[in-house]
């Protein structure tokens, strides 16, 4: 077991919970992508380490970063497309005014 | 060894406390860039673990990203300069404890186990690409595939969504009427 892997889990565990508190506490659409991004980049630091210290020659764990970094750029094109659609219809991309697509 | 160690530790505090700065600050465009620095930071831990093709793109990737974020961001938030001092945040207590208690988790899970022997070597940047290629285009293709239509799909539903709707019957009603 080396250090680094450590260093590099424990700041994966930090950037997952500062971003599933950004996701969870803020009321701005665009605020919430942004804690979700957080959430996949603690999530590729581990990968990226995963693969560094314990499976160096299966490079399928790249693969999985790359996958990962898809996620984001969809995640990104989809809620800002949801984003316009929202701001045209009601002027705004708050969330608590958002009850109306409950149900 | 030490010296990976150090840069990783030092990239892993500086992603940790832009990101912290992210939700901290009421300036939109501040808290966008806090996001870039953090998603850089990331970037440079990965080129410290020596996975330069990742770290790279990364810090690319995130470049692009993040200033169209802020661009959205002056575009959508009612107080895109944070002079106002609206506070838009909600059920703080429960967001706070629920981030602490996935951290916890995630800590003790990573200092609690037996990961086994680490790797000391890893091959050089260019072998790396070469395998990663390989991957993709080999055992991994149509993973790989996938995303690129996935992607494809996501851009055509976005703009789909984004565009506005004509209301073609009142137009339909006016060409009948002229």
């Amino acid at each position: 077991m080396t250090v680094v892997l450590i260093v590099a889990l424990l700041t994966g565990a930090i950037l997952f919970g500062i971003g599933i508190y950004g996701a969870l506490s803020q009321t701005n659409l665009v605020m919430i992508m942004m804690g979700v991004e957080l959430m996949l980049a603690g999530a590729m630091v581990n990968l990226v380490a995963f693969w560094r210290f314990l499976h160096p020659e299966a490079y399928s764990g790249q693969m999985f970063v790359l996958v990962v970094m898809t996620v984001m750029a969809l995640e990104m094109a989809v809620g800002f497309g949801v984003a316009i659609a929202r701001f045209r219809a009601k002027g705004s991309v708050e969330m608590e005014e958002a009850e109306d697509l409950k149900g | 060894m030490y010296a990976q160690a150090f840069f990783v530790a030092v990239f892993g505090l500086a992603a940790i406390g832009f990101g912290v700065v992210v939700f901290r600050t009421s300036s939109m465009v501040r808290s966008a860039l806090a996001l870039l620095f953090s998603q850089t930071a990331v970037g440079c831990m990965f080129l410290a673990m020596q996975t330069e093709f990742l770290g790279v793109l990364q810090i690319m990737m995130m470049a692009t990203e993040m200033s169209i974020m802020a661009i959205f961001m002056v575009m959508f938030m009612m107080d895109p300069g944070g002079l106002g001092g609206m506070d838009m945040s909600h059920q703080k207590r429960f967001s706070i404890g629920a981030g602490v208690s996935a951290a916890v988790v995630a800590i003790a899970v990573a200092l609690l186990s037996d990961w086994g022997p680490a790797a000391e070597q890893v091959a050089d940047a260019e072998a790396q690409t070469r395998e990663l290629g390989m991957e993709l285009l080999g055992r991994s293709m149509m993973i790989f595939e996938t995303a690129g239509i996935t992607i494809l799909t996501a851009m055509i539903a976005a703009t789909a969504v984004a565009i506005p709707v004509k209301n073609l019957a009142s137009k339909d009603d006016k060409e009948a009427s002229e």
